[in-house]
């Protein structure tokens, strides 16, 4: 298939029915369980090693109707724990056998108490991640917490996992993992040859497909961007942050292209690809997972490391792509984003007096109209153009 | 001589301004706009022209800036609104930082740097409490017409406050006034100190500069320039048709543009969009 065409058929999935494929995956696959993973990190290998499929239950997007979860949050709650509860109350969700969350914020560790308290056939699972990465304790301690995860899935899943298994495992997402850091080097080096919009639906399809089928999704469109050779534009190149945990609407992505940005990095769908290089596979598997969590994953605004601080990244990132502009996209009411924009300001002034501005822009998961957002974004990027 | 147009389709009006290459306003024209927006546009050019006196063809550049810039199919670029007032309003008062425009649906403030290039801006979320068309609301509920709401407003004793941020509501409190016998006058100058507190949280949000110039259709309303004045506690800024501003903004970026394009010696557009159009 062409890459063009590879890409308008996960797209089309995406904005349809996203998670028809899980729910007919289990169809097909008497006996096997679905496990979903609310974000941001998830050790999907352990999932996955037991023989279930790691579903990424990211929101419902713009087109789901907020009715029953309202009743429920107040209007101060971010748009992704809503709509996550509304799929489970509409019955979208009927084909998880479980569901996973961990400790990124207060609404999102309250979800998972919601979610236990409405949903008693489903296994609900809570992540206690390390919030101090300099105790010696802290590998100990993340490793015991994988393992008494590891319990939970083999007792659902009726199976004893061999660190045979768990490696397998391992090798599987570090390919998928390896790729995916490929497509965005493919993006970040020549993004006239593949939108943000592009790489997004290929990152995303890969939270709803077994791991086995996105890498060889990964690498078809890999080789078929070998065969793009567009010339670039005059678009202004900028770095985009923020967007780690609710996603914005596609046509938002494409909207910010549209209005004069190649968008070198993002953080979307962090969790997904949260590992800066490969895990080491041979070893203890749950120790290597657990010391991969504190030492080599990505940089994000709901990772506590005093070791690193945020800010000094985000300036690294500036540097490394080489972006003349940052744009800081954060959805409503998500407090890690919101706070990590004034950790960053600092960082944000000291790029700016070396003549690298920035924007700061809010989103909804269920938006509709990009307009405001559109003008904003061409504003900033002719404010750059007609110097 | 060269000729350039700045065209601002706005929700409300469109307007237009015809500018030579020593940044003379040779012409300007105002259209209400219609859903027709190539032939609205063409209409406002026309009407432009004529006063000029310059030809279509004499044009070597139109920029379009407003909610429907990318509706007129003739422009060679388009631009934010934004991006033009900052332009327009300190080639008319250079010493502004800092500018307020409300027109029919948007409200917004700009921060600027001498140039006139945008520094930060803020604008208005998707509500219409903080627009001109809540004020044509209120004048059609007092059944006074809108060009005379400024003047009307003026006259207020005993401002009538209007306490909701949403428009419906606001509204329903000025219907309240009304039935409690308040003046027509009292209650329109309320409203229009509803819109400039609501302003004035924007104007902080990019930061109060010294010297502020108020842009944008109700800009022409007197009333609302005292209520604006007496909010931020200082004189404003407003030329004599606010409305333009934005149209000359335009033409002033167009003018700057067929600069750097001659100087480059190439013909092309910055952005790929005003190609595809």
């Amino acid at each position: 298939m062409s890459i063009d065409g590879l890409i308008a058929q996960y797209k089309e999935i995406l904005e349809d029915s996203p998670l028809n494929y899980a729910a007919q995956w289990k169809a097909n696959h008497p006996g096997s369980k679905v496990i979903g993973c609310y974000p941001i990190f998830t050790p999907v290998e352990l999932i996955h090693a037991a023989g279930m499929l790691p579903v990424g239950i990211i929101g419902g997007g713009n087109r789901l109707e907020i009715a029953h979860a309202d009743s429920r949050f107040q209007s101060f709650i971010c748009s992704i724990v809503k709509s996550t509860l509304e799929l489970g109350l509409t019955g979208k969700l009927h084909f998880l056998d479980g569901i996973v969350f961990h400790s990124i914020c207060d609404p999102a560790r309250n979800l998972a108490s919601v979610f236990k308290r409405n949903f008693p056939q489903m296994m609900v699972e809570y992540i206690h991640f390390p919030q101090n990465m300099t105790s010696r304790f802290t590998e100990d301690y993340l490793t015991a917490e994988y393992e008494r995860l590891k319990g939970a899935y083999e007792r659902l899943a009726g199976k004893t996992l061999t660190d045979d298994d768990l490696q397998r495992s391992i090798r599987l997402y570090n390919e998928q993992r390896r790729l995916l850091r490929e497509l965005y080097r493919v993006r970040r080096e020549t993004p006239q040859n593949l939108s943000t919009a592009e790489s997004y639906v290929l990152t995303r399809v890969g939270t709803l497909i077994p791991v086995e089928e996105h890498i060889e999704v990964l690498k078809e469109a890999l080789a078929g961007l070998r065969d793009r050779d567009e010339k670039p534009k005059d678009r202004v190149k900028v770095i985009l942050e923020g967007s780690f945990c609710e996603q914005p609407p596609l046509e938002l992505i494409e909207g910010l292209e549209a209005a004069g940005c190649y968008i070198l990095d993002d953080d979307f769908l962090i969790g997904w690809r949260w590992f800066v290089e490969d895990i080491p596979v041979e070893g203890d598997p749950i120790r290597n997972l657990a010391r991969a969590y504190i030492d080599q994953s990505v940089y994000s605004g709901v990772k506590h490391d005093s070791r690193e601080p945020k800010a000094k990244h985000l300036i690294d990132k500036v540097r490394e792509t080489g972006a003349s502009a940052v744009v800081i996209l954060a959805a409503k009411f998500c407090e890690p984003a919101l706070f990590d924009y004034a950790l960053y300001r600092r960082a944000l002034e000291k790029l700016e007096k070396e003549g690298i501005p920035h924007l700061s822009l809010e989103f909804e998961e269920k938006m509709w109209i990009f307009d405001k957002a559109r003008t904003e974004v061409e504003t900033f990027v002719e404010s750059m153009l007609f110097d | 001589m060269v000729f350039v147009a700045g065209v601002d389709m706005g929700a409300k009006s469109t307007k237009v301004v015809i500018m030579d290459d020593q940044k003379n306003m040779r012409g300007k024209s105002a259209v209400r706009t219609r859903p027709e927006f190539t032939a609205v546009a063409k209409e406002a050019l026309g009407l432009a022209l004529d006063q000029a006196g310059v030809q279509e063809r004499e044009l070597s550049y139109i920029a379009t800036t407003g909610f429907g810039r990318y509706n007129v199919p003739f422009r060679d670029i388009q631009i934010t609104e934004i991006t033009c007032v900052g332009r327009g309003a300190v080639h008319l008062f250079p010493k502004t930082r800092c500018i307020l425009d409300i027109g029919a649906q948007s409200t917004r403030a700009i921060r600027v740097l001498e140039s006139g290039k945008v520094r930060e801006f803020r604008t208005n979320d998707k509500c219409a409490a903080g627009a001109g068309g809540f004020i044509e609301r209120a004048a059609k509920y007092l059944e006074v017409k809108i060009e005379e709401v400024g003047e009307l407003s003026l006259r207020s004793d005993q401002p009538q406050t209007i306490s909701s941020v949403c428009a419906v509501l606001a509204e329903s409190e000025i219907i309240n006034h009304v039935s409690n016998g308040q003046s027509v006058e009292n209650i329109l100058y309320g409203v229009h100190q509803s819109l400039a507190s609501r302003a004035l949280a924007l104007l902080k949000r990019v930061g109060l500069e010294e010297e502020i110039t108020f842009v944008g259709g109700v800009a022409r309303q007197k009333g609302m320039v005292k209520a604006l004045e007496e909010t931020v506690k200082k004189k404003v800024n407003v030329s004599e048709e606010p409305q333009m501003v934005g149209a000359l903004g335009a033409a002033l970026l167009a003018l700057k543009r067929l600069e750097k394009i001659r100087q480059n010696g190439r013909e092309a557009p910055i952005k790929e969009e005003a190609r595809v159009a």
